[in-house]
């Protein structure tokens, strides 16, 4: 009997990290070792209620449990969100195409992120810094709507600023007061002198507004289309290319994504809808 | 493979009956609906002139079925053996189709793989084209080019049932005492019926022809208004994709059931404004016009450029069962008009 690519595989969540007010992080635990590269994603189902697509935040190093980062945006992340510890879960996948690292050795990796985006970039910088001599530089850009909603604060304010060879700056749409740092979208922390646009590749993920602003900003640099990287997260639902929800042009994103570099898709009309 | 004659139908189906499900095709008013033989009725078997009015699909990929259950999985049960009767060539097409897209590789649907590998099929050739059929402008014919294990023609005297599998093969070889030899004559005059039947197809729809290959048209109409203007009478009935053959998108919900949750697997249409939408709320087509393009820009480019055929195989289902008359023959044509135009 051939296997049954719809059925899950039973996990159950051990922890729940309160990241801002709409973003909570969970640790899922599957019963057998889950392994992913950074950037696919997977489906999580909650028995009985819904499932959904997410791309995890955790190191692909760790096959013995992934975080999972979600914000409450529909039906399936809102009863997510009432989950406590224990809830038995189930996960699909390793689903389609992550980000090709390979591909960025010797490179500056130029990561645009906004709101709860930084959740698959979390996983991808992880995987950066394990190996940072890899790689030329990694320089990133986050922004979030306030300082409460940023996610991964402790290592976001502390220990990623202070590795070598990584470069972040932050900013938020609204201050509280109290916040030091630059106030304005994503976009007004993004300058050509942030890397050497030759040697590097943009990767971009967060919310779709903030995608294309970012992309044309990159391309404004003198970014080439095939330079930049982004993470499309559309309706993915079986996972394998059949079910249909989030073709985008000829592309399932499932299968063929999400991550995509942006020459891939820049001629279909609402890529970033 | 043999060819052989057989003067009635139901010492065929009486036999197949005797070892497996037959589902036949049923006349109802004017349409043909598949529903399980049964040899006892007496009732004298039709053979149909053109495909049924429900896809065939739906025996290999069910309107809605359990795909998965927590939290213990589900294994795919034993499907028995079943035979369906009176499929035609764009049925075989279809089944194609979908072969490709459930048993890729890496990606195996193991409840349609479970269905197809049981499935006994026996086609027959068209006579008297429907209104609708338009097999001819998609590379089809009116009579099974491959993928029957029997095929029927009919003949003034009886039927020449034809082999096209081992399967089908094994079948006359055990079942030899109810066939006869084919005669030269009446292959003759098979050739003679089905060289009819693709004349009156051809004459039917000369007004429809192509000035090129369908695909060559709709790939160069991504831009074209005409969606637009066909989509506004669509009252999104989704029966267009829910009626063809080769359309399989599906939807996969969960349930709460007494003892277990289940994972289940339903049709869904593309025309569907929520289709794409995902959790934010965001909604690549909204608009009506984009749906009907993508429809199109699916079946007659992108599946295409990865399986490398056509997702239509113009069995016409579409057309007879819009409720807000959009026609793919007509879309088509007016594609193939305004590239025309275009071109001068």
């Amino acid at each position: 009997m051939n296997k049954n690519l719809y059925q899950p595989v039973n996990a159950e969540i051990i922890d729940i990290i309160e990241e801002s007010p709409t973003i909570k992080s969970f640790i899922v635990q599957p019963q057998e070792s889950f392994k992913f590269d950074t950037g696919q994603f997977v489906e999580l189902t909650l028995p009985g209620a819904g499932e959904a697509p997410f791309t995890p935040s955790s190191s692909p190093a760790q096959t013995d449990k992934m975080e999972i980062t979600i914000m409450k945006a529909g039906r399936v992340t809102a009863l997510l969100h009432d989950c406590n510890k224990g809830q038995k879960v189930g996960i699909r996948g390793p689903y389609g195409h992550g980000y090709p690292v390979e591909d960025f050795v010797g490179k500056e990796v130029y990561i645009v992120g906004g709101g709860v985006g930084l959740a698959p970039i979390r996983s991808l910088f992880l995987t950066l810094i394990d190996r940072i001599k890899d790689f030329k530089s990694v320089v990133c850009r986050y922004g979030a709507k306030t300082p409460a909603d940023f996610i991964y604060k402790s290592m976001l304010f502390g220990q990623w600023q202070k590795i070598k060879g990584v470069d972040i700056k932050l900013t938020v749409d609204q201050s509280n007061g109290e916040w030091k740092d630059n106030i304005g979208v994503v976009t007004t922390i993004l300058s050509p002198d942030d890397v050497n646009i030759e040697n590097a590749v943009g990767v971009v993920c967060g919310p779709p507004i903030m995608m294309k602003f970012a992309t044309i900003k990159l391309l404004e640099f003198g970014f080439k289309p095939e330079q930049i990287y982004l993470s499309m997260e559309k309706n993915m639902s079986c996972g394998f290319g059949k079910c249909g929800h989030c073709m985008l042009g000829k592309y399932y994103v499932c299968k063929d994504g999400p991550v995509f570099s942006y020459d891939m898709i820049k001629n279909y009309p609402n890529i970033w809808a | 493979m043999q060819t052989v004659f057989i003067s009635q139908l139901k010492p065929l189906l009486d036999t197949v009956a005797s070892q497996m499900d037959v589902y036949i095709p049923c006349k109802i008013k004017s349409h043909f609906v598949f529903s399980k033989y049964n040899s006892n009725t007496g009732n004298e078997v039709e053979l149909n002139n053109i495909r049924a009015c429900t896809p065939v699909k739906e025996f290999l990929f069910p309107l809605r079925e359990l795909a998965a259950i927590f939290p213990e999985p589900l294994v795919p049960k034993e499907i028995k053996p079943f035979a369906i009767f009176g499929l035609k060539d764009c049925d075989l097409r279809s089944i194609e189709i979908l072969d490709k897209v459930f048993t890729e590789k890496d990606f195996e649907d193991p409840f349609y793989i479970n269905r197809r590998k049981n499935m006994f099929i026996i086609s027959s050739d068209c006579f008297d084209p429907g209104q609708s059929c338009i097999c001819n402008l998609l590379s089809g014919k009116p009579f099974a080019g491959k993928g029957y294990d029997l095929n029927i023609s009919k003949v003034n005297v009886g039927f020449i049932v034809e082999v096209g599998s081992e399967k089908g093969e094994n079948f006359i070889t055990k079942n030899s005492s109810i066939f006869t030899k084919a005669g030269e004559d009446i292959l003759a005059e098979r050739e003679n019926n089905r060289a009819e039947t693709q004349k009156q197809l051809e004459e039917q729809n000369d007004e429809y022809k192509l000035d090129a290959p369908v695909h060559e048209i709709v790939q160069q109409s991504y831009e074209s208004d005409v969606f637009d203007q066909e989509a506004s009478t669509c009252v999104e009935c989704q029966a267009c994709t829910r009626v063809c053959p080769t359309c399989h998108c599906f939807y996969l919900y969960d349930t709460k059931q007494k003892d277990y949750f289940g994972k289940m697997k339903m049709w869904d249409s593309c025309m569907r404004l929520s289709y794409a939408r995902v959790a934010g709320g965001e909604n690549p087509r909204k608009v009506l016009g984009d749906r009907l393009r993508h429809r199109f820009m699916h079946k007659f480019s992108y599946f295409l450029e990865r399986y490398g055929i056509d997702m239509c195989v113009g069995c016409g289902r579409c057309v007879d069962a819009e409720a807000g008359k959009v026609d793919i023959r007509r879309v088509i044509k007016k594609l193939n008009e305004e590239l025309n135009v275009k071109a001068k």
